[in-house]
């Protein structure tokens, strides 16, 4: 009789969906509490936060429409504002919105935001920065643009830090301070990084747990854990999340509970790309009767792995070395070589099977040459992988047949070279 | 006249025999500058032959291998030619990896199955205020010259550099007289012929392209054209970074409507724009790169617009309507075209988008919506030309 695995899910992870509904929340009650507000894409929102604005962040914004289940409308506004199926859904998102207000389109009213004060496009992808100008060219909002290039060669990252750098005391503190009317305030960003230290280093003793064999929690439970690392960045509510997440981590490694049921997982799986946001439950579905787990994701590593790297007495030059300094500058981690390395230590340090390349069809930032990045990565680890193509957000570009058939043909090639 | 167009019709035919011989004739090394904005002018200066990359005329066969489906054309035929070692012409290629996310995926792949003896990656920065971005692009520009004279172990110097930089604005002033007499006298040339010179100047050496100009363009001031027959002026805009399927432009006269200018990668917007030769030339070059216009949807321009752009050349040649090109999976120009739509229907300039693909599985669906679009703008009873 075929074994019946399922999925033993985390109490703490519940815990989330509250803060990140209060965090949305606040953001939408700003304007009326007379704060002020800003858009953000990549991670520029720390200079927004810093100036105690409340922070939209592009990405967050639209896991959390995948998340409640907004999603298709928005992306059907967007359809009626002109926007083509295959421009990134997370721009669609945002220009969805827009439409939805300016048409006043029946969408889930906890997916609209207040018009912002300012949008801080960071191009960090280049798609990054349309939907700001975009909306720039609709609602007349004023963007704060920075460049905030991906390095492909380690070579050029201390020429590409020095621009990076000076872009942000040359436009982006001077044009917050002008929209605020205050000066920066350097100490509220320390006290951020003060948190995202205690976090991170809270979070890192987490990620131990997943080199468990069984392992007790999935890529999964972290992917909906981000949001205090990131665009909840400096409440410290993420400090009492994360303490609690490790405790019950190490209970349940203490009682033998794996994150599958009932003996653990069968393949350990490394994840590439954004995680389908609005797919999330739909991919467990198909992953678990398999017993197989996603463990770790370049993606979900890139949120400051290093906890030595944050240096709250220099925030600022913390903020830019974080992704242009250091051993494996974030930077790099997006470009073919940075991945490489990135992905070559994730499949050694946690043991793993192999490879579920996710694809996006809209959004190609995680999509750079990936077939070969698999084909290296295949010959050097001997660890199979597959492409998943699908989206994040759009229904209309995830098929369940072409996600059943490329999972079966991992799950084969895995079994063929343990044998 | 056609014996002229005859060369140009071989060069473009087949680029990649061109190219290869222009190699053997000149005895200089080739270098491949994927479009738009890298400048050819540092890579002239070295005394290297600066081709544009293009999109080949073949189906994606070896590329799938390494590029889904869902990337846009150039990026999908150059791979595909690159891995099937169609290329091997080419001693040097330059990406400038921040245009757009697709062109990030070339280097690696080129780097693994081509190891070209050289290849550059420019960080050329969006069109951005502040000083910082100045400082960042003209080093970015001063670091691709130093890589280009250690290629080729010769010293690139001011006046090289300015002597290339007459060369190229040599060719944007004839570039810019062919249309000229091509506004005035719309179908002296199909639209069709009027890309293919363009492209040509992008394949052949720039002076032998400027002294096939200066041949051809005489020519075309002596010849007179039938003005009697009523047609729509159309301006096609778009096409970024490859030429548009010439069956398309073909397609748009066929139908009855004439094109007397354009807002094509291949066409306008390559030759516009010349450099300051009174400057530094490195602070020239720069400055070329950070004009906002013509408007490009890579560039990070959001004060100017796109339609303003060509609202004034729809007046300019008194033209009915636009005809938007979009080649399928470009981010860029699918990101902005929104914007572009809404304010051509705001001006009440008639606008359509037409999609293209690498593999155009078929030619009806755009024939229909450019049929449907020429009866909008009233047939065949529009001005005389």
């Amino acid at each position: 009789m075929e074994k019946k695995y399922k999925l033993n899910r985390l109490k703490t992870t519940n815990d989330i969906r509250p803060l990140v509904d209060q965090h949305w929340a606040s953001l939408r009650e700003a304007k009326a509490k007379g704060e002020m507000v800003a858009w953000a894409s990549a991670p520029t929102f720390i200079f927004a936060f810093a100036m105690g604005m409340k922070c939209h962040f592009m990405a967050g914004y639209s896991a959390y429409c995948g998340g409640i289940g907004a999603a298709v409308d928005v992306l059907q506004a967007a359809k009626m504002g002109g926007d083509l199926a295959e421009s990134c859904s997370y721009h669609r998102l945002h220009m969805g919105m827009a439409e939805a207000v300016r048409r006043d389109i029946p969408i889930n009213p906890d997916a609209i935001l207040p018009i912002p004060d300012i949008m801080i496009a960071g191009r960090l992808c280049p798609e990054m920065a349309y939907y700001a100008e975009g909306l720039n060219r609709r609602l007349g909002v004023p963007v704060l643009p920075i460049e905030f290039p991906i390095v492909f060669d380690r070579e050029d990252v201390p020429r590409i830090k020095k621009y990076f750098a000076a872009q942000i005391k040359e436009t982006v503190i001077p044009t917050l301070e002008k929209v605020c009317g205050k000066p920066f305030d350097y100490d509220r960003m320390s006290e951020i990084l003060t948190v995202l230290k205690k976090v991170v280093t809270v979070r890192n003793k987490c990620w131990e747990f997943f080199k468990e064999k069984p392992s007790p929690w999935t890529l999964w439970d972290y992917g909906v854990s981000i949001a205090p690392l990131f665009y909840m960045m400096g409440n410290p509510v993420g400090i009492a999340y994360y303490e609690k997440l490790l405790k019950e981590l190490q209970e349940r490694k203490e009682k033998g509970i794996p994150a599958i049921g009932p003996e653990g997982e069968k393949y350990r799986l490394y994840w590439d790309g954004w995680l389908p946001w609005a797919f999330l439950g739909k991919f467990m579905r198909k992953l678990t009767p398999h017993a197989a787990v996603c463990l770790t994701g370049r993606y979900l590593w890139e949120f400051y792995p290093d906890p030595d790297m944050i240096d709250p007495e220099h925030p600022v030059e913390t903020w830019i070395n974080l992704y242009y300094d250091g051993k494996e500058p974030l930077a790099m981690e997006y470009a073919p070589k940075g991945a490489l390395h990135d992905i070559g230590n994730l499949i050694e340090d946690y043991s793993l099977d192999g490879m579920i390349m996710f694809s996006s069809k809209t959004c190609r930032l995680w999509n750079i040459s990936q077939l070969d990045v698999i084909d290296i990565l295949e010959k050097k680890y001997g660890v199979p992988g597959v492409i998943i193509e699908g989206d994040m957000i759009d229904p209309s570009m995830v098929s369940d047949s072409q996600i059943d058939t490329r999972l079966e043909a991992l799950f084969e090639l895995i079994d063929a070279r343990r044998r | 006249m056609e014996k002229l167009l005859k060369r140009i019709g071989e060069i473009t035919s087949d680029p990649y025999a061109y190219v290869a011989r222009l190699k053997e004739e000149k005895e200089k090394r080739i270098i491949g500058c994927f479009p738009m904005q890298v400048p050819e002018e540092i890579v002239h200066a070295a005394g290297l032959i600066p081709v544009v990359i293009w999109r080949g005329n073949e189906a994606v066969t070896w590329g799938h291998s390494h590029i889904p489906p869902y990337y846009c054309g150039i990026v999908r035929s150059f791979i595909d030619d690159a891995v099937r070692g169609k290329l091997g012409f080419m001693d040097g290629m330059i990406f400038h990896v921040r245009q757009c996310l697709l062109i990030m995926d070339i280097p690696l792949i080129i780097e693994r199955h081509v190891k070209p003896e050289y290849m550059k990656l420019l960080y050329l920065p969006p069109v951005y205020p502040g000083k910082a971005t100045r400082d960042f692009l003209r080093s970015d520009l001063e670091l691709f010259k130093k890589s280009l004279e250690e290629y080729t172990g010769n010293t690139i110097t001011d006046d090289m550099l300015k002597s290339s930089i007459a060369v190229y604005n040599e060719n944007r002033s004839l570039l810019e007289r062919l249309y000229e007499i091509r506004r005035k006298k719309p179908r002296i040339l199909t639209s069709a012929e009027i890309t293919k010179i363009v492209w040509a100047g992008m394949l052949m050496q720039k002076e032998d392209h400027n002294e096939l100009l200066r041949d051809l363009i005489p020519l075309m001031e002596a010849r007179t054209v039938e003005t009697a027959t009523t047609k729509i002026k159309v301006i096609p805009v778009g096409c970024l970074c490859q030429a548009p399927p010439f069956d398309v432009l073909n397609m748009i006269e066929d139908l009855g409507m004439v094109i007397p200018d354009d807002d094509l990668y291949v066409g306008s917007r390559y030759f516009a724009n010349k450099v300051n030769i009174d400057d530094n030339p490195i602070e020239a070059l720069a400055e070329r790169h950070l004009k906002k216009t013509p408007v490009c949807p890579t560039k990070g321009v959001w004060d100017v617009l796109w339609a303003d752009d060509v609202e004034e050349m729809v007046k300019l040649n008194n033209a009915s309507g636009v005809i938007s090109i979009h080649v399928k999976f470009c981010p860029p120009h699918a990101c902005y075209y929104p914007d572009f739509k809404s304010r051509m229907i705001e001006k009440g300039i008639p606008e359509i988008l037409v999609q293209v693909e690498h593999e155009m599985l078929s030619m009806e669906g755009i024939k229909t919506r450019l049929q449907s679009f020429t009866e909008s703008l009233g047939g065949n009873n529009g001005e005389k030309i």
